[in-house]
């Protein structure tokens, strides 16, 4: 076990800076996600923690060392690969073996080893079998499986369960993480997947366009986004953005860009001159008397909720109930939301502003 | 089978008219020739079975070019497959002007055959040949390229490496692209040395690609013509008389035809168990898996 510091990391391809000054600390056994869209240069930052890729500038620290330019077998470090890199004429036992073999370690201790982390993983009865002969699922756990046998102080994983179907993708999700609580090793995990990224992580940094948007606990990512970028990208379905700016006359009330209003549930103190978003998750829309007119466009059950695809004079937005409402499209619903489900942001920065700043003590007269 | 594909097999005659006229009509017909004591421009045809083999079989000279049709092939082959991996390797690890280089390096397998050995024929001619031309001047005495039973060997092997070397870096090459750079990431993680990757890695991933190199350079080679006879004429002697040599001379120098199709049949039989051997062989060193 140890911990990974990622200290100014820059990555540059000639003059194609592709990652700046990337900081990030991983603590001792913390799992760590790193998300983003592809091509963010979260992989990269990943093949660089492993030494298959240079760093261009910057320090790279695994268990408080150095590890810049140390051959990625010397870094203790294990990797889980989208395609499992399963070497496709070996066993599964000669693939978990490989490495003990490469460090020529005695065959008694290749075996052991081997069998306890097939045991561990559900292996032991694939172990004659070829990659090719194997389930995506089991090639996953061999993936693992050849990982875990090495005992890495640090282990990646990049994307690991993206060539799954749905449902072995939770499945698989749940074992990885249950592996980790066992294991207690640290983990840096790639996914362009956010809700990979909420279900798994201690810890999740938010990447785009190589630059890091925001890092923090799952839940306070979700609850308090740092700019515009990780409020879309965070949750699904995303959270509602709709441009505008307060209203001159009553603190109560949004106007969008199209002139039409919206109610809020708590009058609001910034600058109307100033051009904002505002941000509602589709969860904390609630049916009521006093709020805004939207009309329903589309209806979406899932099952455990409906999704209502909302249109508020051009402007789209989503809303999500757990109750089964009675709604048509076509159909014209009030919708109020809460006052901690309330975001606004600066149009111009896309930084979140925070609440302390623009909420006002509640005035006797409204 | 769905009602509208069962007169699909209709859709095979032209190919297969087409494959009879040319391939097993000739085939059958050498076969056929090779039982009767037969040559060329004479009108009577005596059958004698298997008298032709028989005494192709009991003389020296069958051996003598059977070996180094062996020697040649096998010599140029490995020649070809070990130069043009390296090649096809360097070219992979390249990061720029890979394109440039493989264009460079192909340009050998562009000129025809024929003409190629032309050109080698003028650098090593004796002499006069550029390579002599250019030893003389610095006063090192050559050795006869072509006139040295075993230097007209080598220099045969060394002609058809170079023609047909770029080809066979071409194909590696191709299946190099195709390789998935994880697994290489997987070894390089793993503890593997750049040696290991190639042995445990890169080798056997390339090994459907390899058997196909070999099989058809060695096809190739064991019928191996237009070089030698631009060379060497098969000479000094028999020392590069190959298997096709000699049925060249036998057909239509003799004129044996009776005997030359014989040994048209022979080298056949020679070829399929030589390359069914070595498919054999090299699938299970290492296809056990994929």
């Amino acid at each position: 076990m140890a911990s990974v510091e990622i200290m100014n990391a820059v990555k540059a391809y000639g003059d194609q800076q592709v990652l700046h000054s990337i900081n990030i600390h991983v603590e001792d056994g913390e799992f760590v996600v790193l998300v983003g869209p592809s091509g963010c240069g979260k992989s990269t930052l990943l093949r660089m923690i492993a030494g298959l890729e240079d760093i261009t500038d910057g320090e790279i620290l695994i268990d408080g060392k150095v590890v810049n330019t140390k051959h990625p077998k010397d870094r203790d470090i294990a990797m889980v690969f989208q395609s499992y890199a399963l070497y496709p004429h070996m066993t599964v036992e000669e693939n978990m073996a490989f490495s003990l073999k490469m460090q020529k370690r005695d065959k008694e201790e290749q075996k052991q080893k081997v069998a306890e982390s097939a045991r561990i993983l559900d292996l032991t009865k694939l172990l004659d079998r070829y990659p090719r002969q194997l389930s995506g699922g089991q090639r996953q756990r061999v993936a693992m499986g050849r990982a875990i046998v090495r005992d890495p102080k640090v282990f990646l994983f990049d994307e690991p369960l993206s060539n799954l179907d749905a449902k072995l993708r939770v499945q698989m999700r749940t074992e990885i993480r249950s592996l980790h609580q066992k294991l207690k090793t640290t983990v840096v995990y790639v996914t362009h997947d956010q809700v990979e990224a909420m279900t798994m992580a201690d810890k999740i940094v938010v990447m785009h366009d190589g630059y890091i948007e925001q890092i923090g606990s799952p839940l306070n990512l979700y609850d308090q986004p740092a700019n515009l970028f990780v409020a879309g990208f965070m949750g699904s379905p995303s959270m509602n953005l709709i441009k505008g700016r307060m209203d001159r006359s009553d603190p109560h009330q949004f106007v969008t860009q199209n002139g039409k209003v919206i109610r809020l549930p708590c009058p609001v103190d910034i600058d109307p001159g100033r051009e904002l978003v505002i941000g509602i998750r589709p969860e904390h829309f609630e049916v009521s008397d006093e709020g805004t007119e939207f009309e329903v466009e589309v209806i979406e059950p899932t099952g455990s909720e409906i999704q209502v695809i909302l249109n508020l004079g051009g402007e789209k937005a989503t809303a999500a109930f757990r109750d089964r409402l009675p709604l048509e499209p076509g159909d014209k619903v009030r919708l109020g939301m809460s006052e901690n489900g309330l975001h606004f942001f600066d149009s111009q920065s896309g930084n979140r502003l925070s609440p302390d700043l623009y909420m006002k003590e509640v005035s006797p007269e409204h | 089978m769905v009602r509208w594909q069962r007169g699909l097999w209709w859709f095979l005659l032209p190919s297969f008219g087409l494959l009879t006229v040319v391939l097993l009509w000739p085939l059958g017909y050498a076969l056929y020739l090779s039982f009767f004591d037969y040559y060329l421009g004479s009108s009577d045809r005596t059958f004698i079975g298997l008298g032709n083999y028989v005494e192709l079989f009991t003389e020296a000279r069958l051996w003598q070019s059977f070996w180094t049709t062996i020697i040649i092939a096998f010599g140029s082959v490995g020649l070809q497959f070990v130069v043009g991996f390296a090649l096809a390797l360097g070219i992979y690890k390249l990061k720029f002007s890979a394109r440039l280089f493989t264009m460079l390096l192909f340009l050998p397998h562009i000129v025809t055959p024929v003409v190629a050995a032309l050109f080698i024929k003028w650098i090593l001619v004796s002499n006069f040949g550029l390579l002599d031309a250019t030893l003389l001047g610095l006063d090192i005495t050559p050795p006869d390229w072509l006139g040295d039973p075993i230097w007209a060997k080598i220099s045969v092997i060394l002609a058809d490496a170079w023609i047909f070397t770029p080809l066979i870096m071409m194909v590696l090459y191709a299946a190099l692209q195709t390789l998935d750079q994880s697994l290489i990431g997987a070894a390089q993680i793993d503890g593997a040395n750049a040696w290991q990757i190639l042995r445990h890695i890169i080798i056997p991933a390339l090994i459907p690609a390899i058997i196909f190199t070999v099989s058809v350079r060695l096809m190739d080679a064991f019928r191996f013509f237009d070089t030698i006879y631009v060379l060497t004429g098969g000479g000094p002697g028999t020392a590069t008389e190959t298997i096709t040599m000699y049925t060249y001379q036998l057909g239509f120098r003799m004129l044996d035809i009776g005997k030359a199709s014989a040994l048209g049949v022979i080298t056949l039989v020679v070829v399929a168990i030589i390359l069914l051997t070595i498919n054999k062989v090299l699938t299970r060193i290492y296809r056990r898996g994929d």
